[in-house]
């Protein structure tokens, strides 16, 4: 076998694998329901589309070889796409002839997400052996586009994939803009069906157009300004455009609840929280290096303090009981106290273990968060807490006779607390105490000899931490009404961590895409909140393996001068030098 | 003339090997003391010691007469003790001028609340640590001036780095500076630049500068006083005459004096 | 004149603060806090007035389970410590290779059990699902390894723990999606019910399956670490990669050969487990494998005998811990809390002890 043929085929059963995965796991089904053009390009179709075209990519990546890099030429190219989209359809193809010969009902006895609409779906409506050959030529063809993909002119290649990649971003935000341009009183059938809730066709094709021409313009406009001036006016140029960027998103986030509705309005609101609860994370890993796995417990002290602090009752078998500790303060008198508790247990739980190493403190978070959690749900604080039926009647947190109760008002209470926490991060990310974080961050043993006390600036930044992650808890609380265990801290933990982890460690514009997509998607489209944890799994994986800086990595790290560093020195930027090559010192022995 | 660093009977071994058995040495105030031996002879060890990075086992370090032994490094750095590793040690993603101003961090005080409501102080104090942070840079000439205080240290060269690393523990306003094998890797013009340097910060900054050293050049250029060690004793300890022509000290190297 | 031209030379003194051994402190205030819960606790639970005391026969019952299930623990504790011992990372998906392992073989106990094969044939039965559970254990370990830790050697130490907390994520919720998200039952085989008396104790009959099956196995890997040249490949490995490479071991193969070890111990946990427990699920590897993990440290972790004491000891003070400490204490459902015991030693260990009982005391070198 040639190198092609070689990894042609490796590619190929690797993109089958991906289909097979993606169809027992009950993904494509259920994404099937999502029509993002007309009737007949759901998001299931383009989950299946997906993975034949990656597998061409993969396959004729260019490679590294002797010093030298090695394209493979249009032809090889082609076939060799071909092989790898062809056997990863033909791979899913024989799978579903294989379910169908043992009979549909006795794999779905064990295997539950396979189900007769799935197959329906993977073989076209049209049933085997001809839904097989399908997925065949389909495959083949698939891979063949991906085979060439890079031959094509880069500056044919961008537009068209900027294009799609919006055609596909509108399609999703399916439930945003149709109902926004309903409020503004614009035309919008053609471009949103009505009956599919998805594009158009000429909707879709009016898309396409139009960004894959905007992205050519902006293209040709800024390499005819690099000829005529080489480098001159860029570095203005750029921030004039992060300017304009940031009033236009300004402008967005304060108009947007106003046209959008009250279901957006009410997931904004669970955005902005965990953005917030993102950027207090953000100042204790990103900044300064430790990483809590256990940053849910911060919003669970938050949210029943709050409770506590605000009137809320038990609710028990026997109605609505004042809890043993409570008071019966203003949200606003109240809320002092509660980012003190936040800030206070913070620091206390960090104290005994600052010394330890990197991960073994993370495990220690993971730790006392499962502990504040089992104890918070547990009979034996059951008085105080509610076991597992939690806290009812929160305050609502009114100002100035403005109630924050509806989804709407709540965002902005929300996006208030968030430029706040914004403001903060940005001021401390240039400030000594920034700088001795970011000294700890990168080597934490010469920041010590260097004179920064490291003991005491982990224990604030667990303490800084945690005071934000209480305001979360506490404003989280004030918009349900309501304080219930759940299953709560773990998932918020993990929620939050990916988002920082996806936008980047250390960086605030990062943790609000973050945020939005890892919330807000899964909020818009219920296909996505079946399979929250996967993705997020999933995406921790990808980033760490593949772009561990994140979405948007923090300015000061990536240093715009750098666009390409090796993956070592991406990973060096945001956790500091691997510790076997520190001096050898050992701890403070006791 | 005050004994500034005294060093006595100290003792460290990992494991089973002996890092330091004994030794005993002293500094005094304004002297430039350079210690020399055979690699693994300890004088690492040494530093690490008496800058806190781990106690020692037995023996007591005292500075200005108070003793250290078992304070955290960054307190020892607070008290006036700055130092440089032998393999450079930078922050890597921080800017030039950044990596300075961490040395004022033990100089000053402003914290998260004055950080967020930007008082006057802590303006001002930002303001003056950027100062002290360019002036310390500044000691090294042009080399770490101007624009390449705004760029990331790890695109410095070599000699660049060790030139900064040891402009950053500068910074920290010491009394007592530990250079730890400055000349390393260096070429020989840069070598003898960095000889007059070293005299330099005792006589403009008024330094008092515990140097190891391995190129003789440099070490008969400085030294005061030079002290001899091997397998963490002090084997021979006099003026630069004197020690390298102690019959210990040359069986210790046995061959690796560099020429002049 | 100073190097940064400020007026204030060199040395500044420390503040009063600064000179109080803070840390000493704090622990020395930790530690007796932890010492009098502990003996407040289990004397009120052993003064308590004879109707809400518990019997003898209570306590020894608790025993017995504290040990079953510490064996259980160390050999999942083992797969932890293995890897760790050579790459230093925290597998923290080990515990979804358990649930792997238990989850698969629940298919074919399930058909077995009904068709009567298990009845049957209960050794022939037992003996199959372990092998099968082995099998899948072992994939989900070589897969990991290969696809989510390989690319990831010699990145600083916090990125393969968030890489496996997301494969481990992943893999719970890859289990759900293909198989539910339901609890389901774990059948036992009709011979395995009720107990047998052995010495005068009455033990589950599971459980001493689970006692003997654990130290055959730990008995095994000992030998094989021990006497096999691969077992020597181990601990060279474990010892220094990079002067192991230069010896000629091939140190990508010992470290896939470690997973697949920790991965057929984890495989026979999984049976043993469900076996006790009775039901299997998607989230079940999350409690056992901080547990296991916990005991791994308190061993000593990267230490053999160290995983088998620590999985011993966690196993009995989950089961003997809350009955002891919070029953006298008037904490209602004091098992509710048992995994708080098990997080709170895990702290402790690591702040008082992080080298572990078999361990030096002092704590690893940073």
């Amino acid at each position: 076998m040639t190198v092609g043929t070689r990894t042609g085929v490796r590619a190929g059963l690797i993109g089958g694998v991906v289909l097979v995965y993606l169809a027992m796991v009950g993904m494509i089904a259920a994404f099937d329901d999502l029509n993002l053009i007309g009737e007949q390009v759901t998001l299931g179709l383009v989950l299946l589309a997906a993975p034949p075209f990656g597998a061409a990519l993969l396959a004729v990546r260019p490679r590294v070889v002797g010093g030298r890099v090695e394209r493979p030429e249009p032809r090889a190219a082609l076939v060799t796409g071909m092989l790898a989209g062809g056997l990863s359809g033909a791979v899913l193809g024989a799978w579903a002839l294989v379910v169908d010969a043992i009979g549909i009902e006795r794999v779905r006895q064990v295997f539950v997400a396979v189900s007769p609409k799935l197959m329906d779906i993977i073989t076209f409506g049209r049933g085997l052996p001809v839904g097989a050959v399908i997925l065949l030529v389909g495959g083949v063809v698939l891979g063949a586009v991906g085979g060439v993909w890079r031959t094509i002119r880069y500056d044919l290649r961008r537009p068209l994939s900027v294009g799609a990649g919006v055609v596909l971003l509108m399609g999703l935000l399916q439930r945003i803009v149709p109902t926004i341009l309903d409020e503004l009183s614009i035309e919008r059938d053609w471009l949103y069906s009505k009956v599919t809730l998805g594009l158009t066709w000429l909707g879709a094709i009016v898309v396409f157009v139009v960004a894959a021409g905007v992205t050519a313009f902006v293209m040709d406009r800024r390499e005819r300004a690099g000829a005529a001036a080489p480098g001159a006016g860029t570095v203005e140029g750029r921030r004039a455009f992060r300017g304009v960027l940031l009033l236009a998103v300004a402008f967005g986030l304060i108009v947007l609840p106003q046209l959008a509705g009250t279901i957006v309005s009410e997931i904004l609101g669970s955005v902005g929280v965990y953005v917030l609860l993102a950027l207090g994370l953000n100042i204790v890993t990103g900044y300064a290096g430790m990483l809590h796995l256990g940053f849910g417990a911060f919003f669970l002290i938050g949210a029943y303090s709050t409770a506590l602090l605000t009137g809320a009752n038990l609710v028990t078998a026997f109605g609505l009981v004042a809890p043993q500790f409570s008071a019966n303060l203003d949200f606003y008198v109240a809320l002092p106290l509660v980012i003190a508790l936040g800030a206070g247990v913070g620091a206390l739980l960090a104290a005994p273990v600052l010394r330890l190493r990197g991960d073994y403190l993370a495990i220690v978070t993971l730790a006392f968060g499962q502990i504040a959690v089992i104890l918070v749900t547990s009979n034996w604080l059951q008085p105080i807490t509610g076991g597992p039926q939690g806290l009812r009647d929160v305050t609502d947190a009114e100002l100035l006779g403005v109630s924050f109760r509806t989804p709407q008002s709540f965002y902005y209470l929300v996006v208030a607390f968030c430029v706040i926490a914004v403001y903060v991060s940005w001021r401390l990310a240039s400030s000594r105490t920034g700088r001795a974080w970011n000294a700890m961050r990168e080597d934490e043993q010469v920041a010590d000899a260097m004179g920064v006390n490291t003991p005491r600036y982990k224990l604030l930044g667990f303490a800084i931490g945690g005071a934000i992650g209480a305001v979360g808890g506490a404003l989280f609380a004030v918009k349900v009404g309501t304080v219930q265990p759940g299953s709560f801290e773990i998932l918020v933990s993990i929620t939050t961590l990916a988002i920082v982890i996806l936008g980047g460690l250390g960086s605030v514009p990062g943790v609000v895409v973050g945020a939005l997509v890892l919330i807000g998607l899964p909020g818009l489209l219920s296909q996505f909140e079946e399979y929250r944890l996967l993705i997020y799994g999933a995406v921790l994986v990808a980033i760490m393996i593949l772009r561990p800086q994140g979405l948007i990595p923090n300015v000061r790290r990536s240093r715009e001068l750098q666009e390409e560093e090796r993956t070592q020195d991406a990973w060096q930027q945001i956790f500091g030098e691997p510790e076997s090559e520190q001096e050898p010192a050992a701890e403070d022995a006791r | 003339m005050s004994r500034l660093l005294e060093v006595s009977g100290i003792t460290k071994h990992f494991g089973g090997l002996y890092a330091l058995a004994g030794l005993d040495l002293h500094v005094d105030e304004g002297e430039i003391v350079s210690v020399i031996g055979p690699n693994g002879a300890g004088k690492s060890t040494l530093f690490n010691v008496t800058t806190g990075l781990y106690p020692p086992d037995e023996g007591d370090i005292t500075f200005r007469g108070e003793s250290i032994v078992g304070r955290r490094p960054n307190q020892i750095t607070k008290l006036g003790i700055a130092r440089t590793f032998q393999n450079v040690h930078l922050f890597p993603n921080m800017t030039v001028l950044e990596n300075a101003m961490v040395g004022q961090h033990c100089r000053t005080r402003s914290g998260v609340f004055g950080t967020i409501l930007q008082t006057p102080r802590t303006r001002r104090e930002e303001r003056e640590i950027r100062e002290r942070a360019s002036r310390a840079l500044g000691f090294f000439g042009p080399r770490l001036a101007g624009y390449r205080q705004d760029q990331p240290a790890f695109v410095l060269s070599y000699a660049n780095r060790r030139r900064l690393e040891m402009a950053r523990a500068l910074a920290t306003d010491p009394t007592l500076i530990l250079l730890d094998e400055p000349t390393a890797g260096m070429n020989p013009r840069e070598t003898l630049e960095l000889r007059d340097h070293i005299v330099r910060m005792r006589d403009e900054l008024g330094l008092t500068v515990l140097v190891i050293e391995h190129d003789m050049r440099v070490v008969k250029g400085v030294s005061d006083r030079v002290i001899a060690c091997d397998y963490g004793r002090k084997i021979a300890e006099g003026t630069y005459e004197e020690v390298a022509h102690d019959p210990q000290v040359i069986e210790a190297y046995l061959g690796t004096k560099a020429a002049g | 004149m100073s190097a940064t031209g400020s007026r204030a030379v060199g040395g500044g003194a420390l503040g009063r603060l600064e000179r109080l051994p803070l840390r000493r402190i704090v622990l020395t205030a930790l530690s007796i806090g932890v010492l009098v819960a502990v003996v407040y606790g289990s004397y009120r639970t052993l003064t308590l007035p004879a109707g809400q005391r518990y019997s003898a026969s209570a306590w020894r019952d608790f025993i017995v389970l504290g040990i079953a299930q510490g064996a259980v623990y160390a050999l999942i504790a083992l797969g932890y410590t293995l890897v760790y011992g050579i790459l230093r990372m925290i597998n923290f998906a080990h515990g979804e290779v358990f649930m792997a392992g238990a989850f698969s073989s629940y298919f074919f106990a399930d058909a077995w059990k009904d068709s009567g094969f298990m009845d049957d044939r209960t050794w022939l039965s037992l003996v199959l699902l372990v092998l099968i559970a082995m099998g899948v254990s072992v994939l989900v370990a070589v897969l990991l390894e290969r696809i989510a830790y390989r690319p990831l050697r010699g990145a600083p130490r916090l990125v393969p723990l968030i890489t496996a907390i997301g494969a481990s994520l992943f893999l719970q919720n890859t289990f759900r999606g293909l198989f539910g998200s339901q609890t389901k039952g774990y059948p036992k085989p009709t011979a395995l019910e009720g107990t047998w008396t052995i010495l005068g104790i009455p033990i589950q009959k599971v459980q001493v399956i689970v006692l003997v099956v654990a130290t055959v196995s730990m008995i095994a890997l000992t030998l094989f670490v021990a006497r096999t040249k691969t077992g020597k490949s181990m601990r060279a490995a474990a010892e220094d990669q990079e002067i192991a490479s230069l010896m000629g071991i091939d140190v990508d193969r010992v470290i896939v050969t470690t997973f697949i070890i920790g991965g057929m111990l984890a495989g026979i946990a999984g049976v043993l487990f469900a076996l006790t427990f009775g039901n299997i699920s998607y989230f079940m590897g999350f409690a056992p494998g901080i547990t296991a993990f916990t005991a791994a440290v308190l061993g000593g972790i990267g230490s053999i005998s160290g995983a088998a004491i620590g999985g011993l000891t966690i196993g009995l003070l989950q089961s003997v811990g809350p009955a002891l400490l919070l029953t006298g204490a008037n904490v209602p459902s004091p098992f509710q809390l048992k995994d708080v015991v098990t997080f709170a030693i895990l702290i402790l260990v690591l702040v008082f002890r992080p080298g572990g009982i078999l361990g030096t005391g002092e704590a690893e070198k940073v």
